[in-house]
């Protein structure tokens, strides 16, 4: 066993472990921080198998971007770990035979028979640049691929934003927008009055009721 | 490295259907948000247009060879001009029949119309996929806009409900999926569909870690077929989605998951037949039996038509597992044949339907005769198809499925598909019976836009004039099996 | 030319739909045009279509292929040849009459729409059915028609005397459709397909090849499938003793009885019998049971007609009776003389029919001919139409009858099967007692004493409308002259070609053609003939009993009164079917009702497979519980068994 196959099984035994606390951590926050952790081994793996690009968009997108923000997520909102463990011991029963179930039959089946490792690849020349020829198939072989998985997330956004963005009933927001584009012609309107003295007869038949009161509601319109 | 040629613009040609439906969807998208609501209608009659669009982009490929593009991971052949032909036509009537509903329940809105695009758009590049990772990621585009379509009437419990269940299910039946594509990976080496092919051809492999991944690759797809055992979704999500999303839901995308299997499972792993023929009948008689009793107990029109759809899903798989050209257009013939009707059923639904009225239960469609005869004569013929009686095209899709199945010397399973077909045909002549023979329980006007009524009755006349011609169509079917094949 | 042959069905076809659907908007005057319009195109493209095969050009191809199962092709096609143009010919020209006739007949009528919608589908039907290239097509314009027949028949379904006669003809065709379904059954189940010529070339390898159908009795397959095949004939032609439903059915309106059972449905049998030539010329034995189903059916219906008071009814057995001539025709292999009379039957019997409802029309709706007589003054057009009618009818020489039913007897006569020495005395009484009734109807209603003054209220009866009396002279032109015109080429001449067949052991008409000197020459030569003067006495007798001597026939029939009561009494058919059939079938029916369907299946099988299915179903329900982690363990436990029970499977 050389020292590659050393940080093989380093890293590996630390994600898994990670993983398995990932899903029975008591507290939410401490799942969280255990995802993180085995993001980082399954990047350190990546690194060993010469996939640096991939390794560090890992970390710079899931660790850097995406975790915290679940974090901030999972902070904000007030989770009692006690309420989600009930329902995980009353499953438990069922899920975990089956579960163990399945798992030795995986075992059984598949085994290392059928998976022959193939020959290690030739050891890559210094100067190789492992970015540039993902960049190369990306956009040729993969370039169609590459163009669904970018629709996928534009619908992804529609979704959510379709999903997620209401506008309040009782919301007392004020569109600027709205407010820029009002033109006078429709705040206010200027009536022709007769002139009148104080005391004189009020009801004259062109004038609306209540004289000057109507400039004033037209305009609050 | 590889070094691979640039695209050229005579490399995209084939896709031209799928970039223009994709710029249309943007601009739509984009002009909407420019809309007042009284003007949404210029987005509606605008994807209308673009479905047309497609159509006459689509039509030349009818007759082409097949052919693959960018890379090979694309395939032209008229198997997907076909599919594809007929999903525009089952859009644009979902559309039509779904505008008054959805405008009833403040749904009618830009997002509806570009995430149905999408899901269209998914279902384009599945039926077209000729590489593990392009149907996969077709899958993801359709299920994603579908999952959002259902959760789209945010105030219905309901609605949230079946799309969280549609949603999760869906994640671990992609799971399952991915399990066994990378199953057959390992042991094949190779993504793309043809060479999968013609490697297990030629080579001998072990067949259990390719059964393992065959079974896990079959379940994934049972799922979005909703066939027993993966079904559990179906009835939930029909019955909680609001009608216009649960017609959407049932009509198009059965089609495009039928050319998904049959692209994985014809395309790519033909000379693994007798394991999945074995595997497909399991599930296509558990379906069967387990959709039409069930079907029996229900009280809602949506969640009866939904174990319809499993016991018709599992009808349908007869055609695949019979595991010949023939079968696999008589299979073709069953899914289109199943669209039509299926579009019928929920359209009567929606047109019946009005602002804070559903009519999706049985009982609302007592007496609909006296109500409008012409309506309910249009429902008995959806329900006569569905039942399978002559001479609807109902009938002529589950004869040629069955003489598929009898040709392959299955007698016992055609035997038993009419058995349950027969107990199916219980819950279909109820509704007949409701209909004609029982007071009404509504009383109020119908209101429903001459367009609607028009297509509806197109729709359903359909039903009746492919069950007497049904000779075009099953040419068709089995022109685009044999010329893609 | 396709396109021609699909115009010629499909023209009435858009008619009917257009009507039947649409009527509503369409309101009546645009709906008769539509309709006749429809048929008129149809009579031209048929006429095309029979220049066309005149200039020697047949068809015989498979349009649609509706499916195949088993190896079987289930097609639409159609066989254009001399026969099929001909009765396309007779069909669309017929039919054009009755619409156009219709227009008057059924001005004041709230179903009028209706009706051109059905008469219309009617010819469409029967069109397909004689234009069929295969036994499925033929079938399915078989039932067409009998269906519309049906729906024809009790047009006006308020009335329960309608009810009753369509009732009665659906289930009397049903016995004969029964055997004409069975005899095509036998047909797919030995010769291995239902196209016409596929199974003609096959037969004749089938003479020696024999079905037991009760053990020990080996029976000649062709003659089983033959009878079986005019079993179907005898139900839709009406010949004895599924003759019933014919007179019962004149409770349908008039221009329905000209159409469809005088002039084209009833014929489809003769028309079946004759197209399946080369499947008949096989048996001797199926011949010579055709020979004598019509012989009997000739000369008794005929007698019934005499004691009948109803003027449709009248004309009604005078069609039974024709149609036991074409029938004995195609017993003695003489195929082209029984079209040949199926073709004159039809101008005159359809003018018959539509005359007897010109009078009905200027009556008030009153058919009873005791309360008509002396109509010629104030009628001519339908006297003089009538008259030639019935002339024809009798076989006057010269008149087209006349051609076509003495060319029936000679055949007869020249038959070299056994049966035949009995019939043809049967037919040549016959030829009496159709001039007996023919003139006593005729010396009824348009001769003699007016009897109609209490109908009328002293109002003097009028000519009918020109729509009505146009048709008359239409058909009257052929009554006369078409049998003249036509039987050099179609009996003696080569116009049928290879679309009839007949063998060489049977030489009737062979024989005959020697004999043949031409049109003229036959009809000099009637009055040395005992035919004729059995014809002239016939007149003659009516003329005495009906015109000179009025008490008489009160006195004979009081004198003979047992013979009477049996004529008037049908010879008991409808009795002993009420009485055996319908009563016995009712009790059978009853006691498998309670003991079988009640017991066994309603109760056991049906009521106990739905209680378990509903069970089940309710249970299966449960299954169902709404949680999503369920859901998604059966999806897991639904794959893992799959793991299991594959991978074992595959080592």
């Amino acid at each position: 066993m050389n020292f590659q196959a050393a940080l093989f099984y380093f890293f590996a035994a630390i994600l898994l472990g990670a993983g398995l606390r990932v899903i029975i951590a008591r507290n939410p926050v401490h799942a969280a921080l255990y995802l993180v952790l085995a993001f980082f081994s399954a990047a350190s793996l990546w690194m060993l198998l010469e996939a640096e690009f991939l390794a560090i968009v890992l970390v710079l997108v899931y660790v850097g971007a995406v975790m915290v923000l679940f974090l901030f997520v999972v902070m904000m909102l007030d989770i009692d770990p006690d309420r989600l463990r009930q329902n995980v011991w009353r499953y438990l029963p069922v899920a975990l035979p089956v579960a163990l179930l399945i798992a030795v039959e995986m075992v059984l089946i598949l085994g290392a028979r059928y998976f022959a490792a193939a020959p290690a690849p030739a050891p890559l020349p210094a100067g190789y640049s492992n970015t540039k020829a993902l960049g190369e198939v990306l956009y040729t072989q993969y370039v169609y691929a590459f163009e669904v998985a970018a629709v996928i997330l534009l619908a992804a956004i529609v979704a959510a934003i379709a999903l997620t963005m209401r506008r309040r009933k009782d919301s007392k927001y004020i569109d600027p927008a709205r407010q820029v584009r009002v033109h006078k012609e429709d705040r206010l309107r200027v009536l022709k009055m007769k002139v009148s003295r104080y005391g004189e007869e009020m009801h004259d038949h062109d004038a609306p009721h209540g004289g000057a009161d109507a400039a004033s509601s037209s305009g609050e319109r | 490295m590889i070094s691979l040629p640039p695209l050229a613009y005579a490399d995209l040609q084939p896709l031209l259907p799928e970039l223009f439906l994709l710029a249309m969807a943007g601009i739509i998208l984009l002009l909407d948000t420019a809309l007042s609501p009284a003007n949404r209608y210029v987005s509606y009659l605008l994807t209308l247009a673009t479905l047309a669009g497609c159509t006459w982009l689509t039509l030349p490929h009818l007759g082409a060879a097949p052919a693959t593009a960018l890379y090979g991971m694309f395939i032209e052949d008229p198997l997907a001009a076909v599919s594809k032909l007929v999903l525009y036509i089952a859009v644009a009537a979902t559309l039509t029949y779904a505008r008054d509903y959805l405008k009833e329940r403040n749904l009618y809105r830009g997002e509806f119309f570009v995430l149905a695009l999408f899901a269209l758009l998914g279902m384009m590049v599945m039926i077209s996929a000729y590489h593990f990772l392009m149907l996969y990621l077709g899958l993801e585009l359709m299920s994603l806009s579908l999952y959002a379509l259902v959760a789209l009437q945010r105030d219905s419990a309901a609605a949230s409900e079946a799309a969280m269940k549609y949603f999760v299910l869906g994640a671990i039946a992609s799971g399952m999926l991915l399990y066994g594509m990378s199953m057959i990976y390992g042991v094949t080496g190779t993504l793309y569909l043809g060479q999968m092919r013609s490697v297990l051809q030629m080579g001998a492999f072990p067949s259990l870690p390719l059964v393992f991944g065959l079974v896990f690759l079959v379940a994934g797809m049972a799922f979005k077929l909703g066939v027993v055992p993966f079904h559990m979704w179906v009835p939930d999500v029909y019955e909680g989605a609001p009608t216009a999303v649960t017609l959407f839901l049932g009509s198009a995308p059965k089609l495009a998951a039928l050319v998904f299997v049959l692209r994985v499972l014809v395309w790519g792993l033909e000379p693994l037949f007798i394991d999945w023929q074995q595997m497909l009948i399991v599930l296509a008689i558990l379906s069967m039996a387990i959709g039409n009793i069930t079907a029996i107990a229900q009280t809602n029109l949506k969640r009866m038509l939904a174990y319809s759809t499993i016991a018709h899903m599992g009808f349908m798989l007869l055609g695949v597992l019979a595991a010949d050209r023939v079968g696999y257009g008589a299979a073709l013939f069953y899914a289109i044949a199943y669209l039509i009707m299926s579009l019928a059923a929920f359209g009567m639904i929606l047109l019946l339907s009005r602002a804070g009225f559903e009519s999706d239960r049985l009982e609302d469609f007592k007496g609909l005769n006296a109500r409008s005869p012409w309506l309910a004569f249009l429902m008995l013929l959806t329900m006569f198809s569905m039942a399978g009686i002559p001479p609807t095209v109902g009938f002529y899709a589950k004869l040629a499925v069955l003489e598929a199945v009898v040709n392959q010397g299955y007698v016992w399973i055609a035997v038993a598909a009419v058995m349950f077909s027969l107990i199916g045909a219980f819950y279909y002549l109820r509704v007949v019976k409701l209909m004609y023979f029982d007071a009404p329980e509504q009383s109020s006007e119908i209101s429903a836009g001459a367009d609607v009524r028009l297509v509806l009755s197109v729709n359903g006349l359909a039903l009746l004039l492919l069950g007497i011609l049904p000779a075009p169509l099953m040419n068709l079917c089995l022109y685009a099996l044999k010329a893609s094949l | 030319m396709p396109i021609t042959y699909l115009i010629v069905p499909f023209a009435p076809l858009i008619g009917a739909l257009a009507t039947g659907l649409f009527g509503w908007a369409m309101g009546r005057r645009l709906s008769h045009w539509v309709a006749t319009g429809s048929v008129a195109v149809s009579l031209v493209a048929s006429w095309l279509v029979f220049q066309d095969v005149l200039a020697g050009h047949t068809y015989n191809a498979n349009l649609y292929t509706w499916m195949h199962v088993g190896g079987v092709e289930f097609a639409v096609g159609f066989l254009i040849d001399p026969l099929s143009a001909l009765m396309m010919l007779v069909v669309s020209f017929v039919s054009l009459m009755v619409h156009i006739y219709t227009i008057g007949y059924m001005a004041d009528d709230a179903g009028y729409k209706r009706f051109f919608s059905y008469i219309s589908l009617f010819t469409f039907s029967m069109l397909m059915l004689v234009m069929s290239n295969n036994f499925l097509q033929l079938f399915f314009g078989w039932e067409a028609v009998g269906l519309l027949s049906y729906l024809l028949i009790g047009f006006w379904y308020t009335r329960p005397t309608a009810i009753y006669a369509n009732l009665k003809a659906f289930l009397v065709n049903r016995v004969g459709d029964f055997g004409f379904i069975l005899g095509i059954a036998m047909v797919l189940a030995y010769f291995g397909s239902l196209d016409y010529a596929t199974v003609f070339q096959r037969a004749p390898m089938y003479t020696q090849v024999t079905v037991s159908l009760f053990p020990g009795h080996p029976w000649s397959l062709l003659t089983v499938v033959c009878l079986l095949l005019f079993v179907g004939a005898m139900g839709k032609s009406a010949q004895m003793p599924l003759h019933v439903w014919l007179p019962d059915s004149m409770e349908g309106p008039t221009p329905i009885s000209a159409l469809i059972h005088a002039a084209t449905m009833v014929t489809a049998g003769i028309f079946m019998v004759a197209r399946m030539s080369p499947l008949f010329e096989l048996s001797d034995t199926a011949l010579a049971a055709v020979m004598a189903v019509g012989g009997l059916t000739a000369l008794l219906m005929g007698l019934l007609g005499i004691v009948q008071n109803d003027i449709k009814r009248v004309v009604a057995y005078s069609t039974l009776s024709q149609l036991g001539y074409m029938t004995a025709a195609l017993g003695a292999s003489a195929y082209s003389v029984a079209i040949f009379h199926l073709m004159t039957h039809a101008f005159f019997k359809a003018l018959l029919f539509l005359a007897a409802g010109s009078v009905i029309i200027a009556l008030h709706h009153e058919q009873d001919i005791r309360k008509m007589g002396g109509l010629y003054k104030y009628m001519p057009i339908t006297w003089i139409t009538f008259l030639i009618g019935s002339l024809a009818l009798i076989g006057t020489p010269f008149f087209s009858g006349f051609y076509s039913k003495d060319s029936i007897l000679e055949a007869v006569h020249a038959s070299n099967l056994g049966v035949a020495q009995w019939v043809y005395p049967m037919l040549e009484a016959g030829v009496f007692v159709t001039a007996f009734y023919s003139f006593r109807l005729y010396f009824l209603v348009f001769h003699g004493r007016e009897r109609f003054h209490d109908l009328l209220h002293g109002q003097m009866p009028q000519e009918s409308p020109w729509v009505v009396t146009i048709p008359l002279l239409a058909l009257a032109a052929p009554s006369l002259a078409i049998g003249y015109m036509t039987i050099g080429p179609l009996l003696y001449g080569s116009y049928f070609g290879n679309s009839i067949y007949v063998a060489d052991t049977h030489p009737a008409l062979a024989d005959m053609a020697q004999h043949f000197q031409g049109a003229v020459a036959m009809a000099l030569h009637a009055p040395v003939t005992p035919v004729f003067w059995l014809a002239a006495a016939g007149v003659a007798l009516a003329w005495w009993l009906y015109l000179v001597r009025t008490d008489l026939p009160e006195k004979i029939s009081r004198r003979l009164s047992w013979l009477y009561a049996v004529l008037v009494a049908k010879y008991g058919f409808d009795e002993f079917n009420d009485w055996f059939f319908a009563r016995g079938a009712r009790l059978l029916a009853g006691g498998l009702w309670r003991r079988g369907d009640v017991t066994v299946i309603d109760n056991w099988l049906v009521n106990g497979a739905a209680r378990a299915v509903g069970a089940a179903s309710r249970l299966l329900r449960h299954f169902q519980t709404g949680y999503i982690y369920h859901y998604a363990l059966a999806m897991l436990v639904g794959a893992f068994a799959l793991v299991t029970l594959f991978t074992r499977l595959a080592g």
